[in-house]
């Protein structure tokens, strides 16, 4: 009987609470998620966890990033490759992909790429498209491989996703807005307590002597700032530097399957024999742009082995030495690649200062991803 | 006027009889003709509930479109070749023809299974569950339009919509060419087959196409029946056969040697109520409304699977499917656009109700007033046109190689 009583209570409060919330919502477009929910509300699936109410577009983005239903056969979600365990990328010289496909690149991390010039190891995406990034990572065959529609109906199958739509952007659920929440999550995640971004800030415990050394030469003699320069240490430009091919694309089928049909969908007339990776040439067709791969940003860089858009380099180390020989062989080379004659101490202290750039993060739980439920049917 | 009008009935006989003095005369005189006197259904040992079905003559069956299904024809620009019907084995088999490599067409068409997957509602592509019944390849290559709803019109286009629809094998056309094309066996082939340099997807149709033709019924007990074999049906499978072409009506529909009219009914099917216990048919149901492009109040509203409709938008062709073949029935359960009728017994059940319940039902259908023994003489009937399962094993396939 009281449960009855409480029941009835609830709806009323309820009610009220949609009624209040709406103008709310509309008079200050501002309201945190958690006045709208009753605290002492049955639980339901609504209810679970504190990341299956998401109360921002980006927390939804950061419950969708986990959801593997936003793949085509429900196997692998954004978090499959991009993992916080291992600063958001996979940790592989060169990326998995979908079920029975492999990929022919690096995962780069998604830290910091919002600020970002251009998005992805080729650049094909301009500043700030994130949302045509993760379409593409959404629906290519190799990624995620899932249809738009169906994806829509998957999320109106779930009604936290349903409300969370609703409340977050008036109105309901959409390819566009899926696309939009997740942006904005990975926009949203930038280097957090870092050693490098509080050394500029004047905290003197932010890089020990041995990596402010290496801080020097990044900036003197070894000339790296000359392209990973600024905030983001990448000048966001693309540049040829002839790092050696990864012969793995080319000996693994999938990996070479992936690749060729990549080249073909971009146009690139030689794709079937063609075995380099030619980078920025395949967005725009301009031998000029050949072997031109974007300047990722190192403030990650300790974190994020292996190196280069193909991995090829496991360490920091090697990618030093890399360097200091003066770069790779191919064409369009940066000319600023030189020898660098740097000494073994040197390259040691260049590594210690590399090694100490990423975030000190602390992985948050991976959300739950809300459940499917029935809905009735004819009422879409 | 039809042929089953009871006018013309006992005129067919009154020839009939005519002819069989004929017959009768050449036997005599040792030229051999066929027996084809029309019969009564003799009651042997006990009596039928109802009065004795009249069995028409195989010249009447005849007559009336019956008889073994013709060969095979295949469009002008896809000819048979054995080359190519073995290609399109391999290809029919290959998993790496789905997106994610995990399922082939051989997944939801299963040779022990009828050639359908033996489920109500079919599988579908991992991760989704399909919302219609996996239809039989039996025969296949005898239908103008394919799919429940005809929305192809050929084998090679149904099979390009299979590949690549996202709840059956979401395979992008491109990945597969490229997947083919790392398999030097497959270049080969389709080089053999085509003469291409490399594989295309749309010759990997016409292969699958070609494999698919080859999957058909023969010497069915009806077809050695109409071949002159009079021990090949029982006699309740020819009271059935009565039935069948008789008082049932059922060959109105299912007529010609496909025992279908290639057309698309309204029967009021009942619904499956697996759409109201399942998330992953509901997700499919409201997808195939957005995939199919219809009119927002009709998605807003969709509940149901409206079939010919989503091909032409026109009201009334809602809930009109095609007509199966009956062929092989006794191996393509369950039954209906959504599988709700388990066994042949219900189905016939339903159709001597007259059908279901729907605003749109076929003026055909109607209470048929069959008794219990003659609705088991159709179903014996509806057993005599299925044949022994068509085996086909799966091929070794070829395997991806490093290209130079």
């Amino acid at each position: 009987m009281t449960g009855l009583i409480w029941r009835g209570m609830f709806v009323n409060r309820f009610v009220a609470l949609l009624a209040v919330a709406a103008v709310v919502a509309i008079s200050a477009g501002a309201l945190s998620a958690n006045a709208l929910r009753d605290p002492e509300a049955p639980p339901d699936a609504r209810q679970q966890g504190a990341s299956a109410t998401p109360a921002s577009v980006e927390e939804l983005g950061h419950v969708l990033f986990y959801d593997n239903r936003l793949s085509g056969d429900a196997s692998i979600s954004c978090a499959s490759c991009h993992a916080p365990e291992t600063a958001w990328t996979d940790g592989q010289s060169l990326s998995a992909g979908y079920r029975s496909t492999l990929h022919f690149r690096n995962t780069p991390t998604i830290l910091n790429a919002g600020r970002m010039e251009r998005l992805d190891w080729d650049g094909r995406f301009a500043a700030g498209d994130m949302d045509s990034l993760v379409r593409d990572h959404i629906a290519e065959a190799h990624f995620m491989n899932i249809d738009g529609r169906l994806l829509v109906e998957r999320m109106k199958q779930v009604p936290v996703y349903e409300e969370a739509f609703q409340r977050l952007y008036g109105s309901e659920v959409s390819y566009g807005k899926v696309l939009n929440a997740l942006s904005s999550f990975v926009s949203s995640k930038n280097s957090v307590n870092h050693p490098y971004l509080r050394h500029l800030e004047g905290d003197e415990s932010g890089l020990d002597s041995q990596e402010q050394a290496g801080l020097e030469l990044f900036q003197g003699k070894a000339g790296c700032a000359a392209c990973h320069s600024g905030e983001l240490l990448s000048d966001g430009g693309m540049h040829a530097i002839g790092a050696p091919d990864n012969p793995e694309i080319f000996s693994d089928p999938l990996r070479h399957i992936t690749f060729r049909r990549f080249m073909r969908l971009q146009g690139v007339p030689e794709y079937v024999s063609l075995r380099s990776d030619p980078g920025l040439y395949a967005v725009t067709n301009d031998e000029a742009d050949r072997g031109r791969f974007r300047t990722p940003s190192l403030l990650e860089a300790g974190r994020t082995a292996p190196y280069m858009h193909n991995g090829v380099f496991a360490d920091l180390e090697a990618v030093v030495r890399f360097y200091n020989d003066g770069g790779g062989e191919g064409e369009n080379i940066a000319p600023e690649l030189k020898p660098l004659g740097l000494t073994d101490a040197e390259i040691d202290s260049l590594v210690a200062f590399l090694s100490a750039l990423g975030s000190d993060e602390e992985p948050a739980a991976p959300p739950e991803s809300p459940p499917y439920e029935l809905r009735t049917l004819g009422s879409n | 006027m039809t042929i089953f009008d009871r006018n013309f009935f006992a005129f067919t006989i009154i020839m009939v009889v005519a002819v069989a003095g004929f017959v009768a005369l050449f036997a005599v005189a040792g030229i051999g003709i066929r027996d084809d006197t029309a019969r009564q259904a003799a009651p042997a040992g006990e009596a039928p509930a109802d009065a004795a079905t009249e069995i028409p003559s195989r010249d009447e069956l005849r007559a009336m479109g019956l008889g073994p299904l013709p060969p095979v024809t295949m469009p002008a620009d896809n000819p048979a070749s054995e080359a190519k019907v073995e290609l399109g084995k391999l290809l029919f088999f290959d998993p790496r023809m789905s997106g994610d490599g995990a399922v082939s067409c051989a997944t939801c068409h299963g040779a022990t299974l009828g050639w359908g997957d033996g489920n109500a509602l079919s599988l579908g592509y991992p991760g989704t569950l399909h919302w219609r019944n996996s239809q039989t390849i039996i025969n296949s290559a005898y239908h103008p339009k394919l799919f429940w709803g005809g929305e192809s019109k050929s084998l090679e286009a149904q099979a390009k919509s299979a590949f690549t629809g996202n709840v059956a094998g979401n395979l992008d056309p491109v990945m597969a060419e490229e997947r083919l094309r790392q398999m030097p066996e497959y270049v080969r082939r389709f080089n053999e087959v085509f003469g291409a340099d490399s594989p295309s997807f749309d010759d990997a149709l016409r292969a699958v196409a070609a494999f698919e033709a080859t999957i058909v019924s023969r010497n069915v007990p009806f077809d050695r029946y109409m071949d002159g074999d009079d021990s090949a049906m029982p006699e309740p499978a020819l009271r059935g056969l009565g039935l069948f072409v008789g008082k049932a009506g059922c060959v109105e529909c299912h007529g010609g040697p496909l025992f279908t009219d290639q057309s698309f009914h309204n029967t009021g099917v009942p619904p499956n109520a697996e759409f109201e216990t399942s998330v992953l048919r509901q997700i499919t149901l409201r997808y195939q409304h957005r995939a199919r492009g219809v009119p927002e109040s009709v998605y807003r509203s969709a509940d149901r699977d409206l079939g010919l409709y989503y091909t032409t938008k026109q009201e009334v062709d809602k809930g009109k499917f095609r007509t199966p073949t009956v062929r092989e029935v006794g191996q393509t359960g369950p039954y209906m656009h959504n599988g709700v009728f388990k066994t042949l017994p219900e189905v016939v059940d339903f159709y001597d109700r007259g059908g279901g319940d729907d605003p749109g039902k076929d003026p055909l259908l109607r209470p048929l007033g069959l008794s219990q023994q003659e609705k088991d003489d159709i179903v014996e009937f509806l057993l005599s046109l299925t044949g022994e399962a068509i085996i086909v094993d799966p091929p070794d396939l070829p395997e991806y190689e490093v290209l130079p």
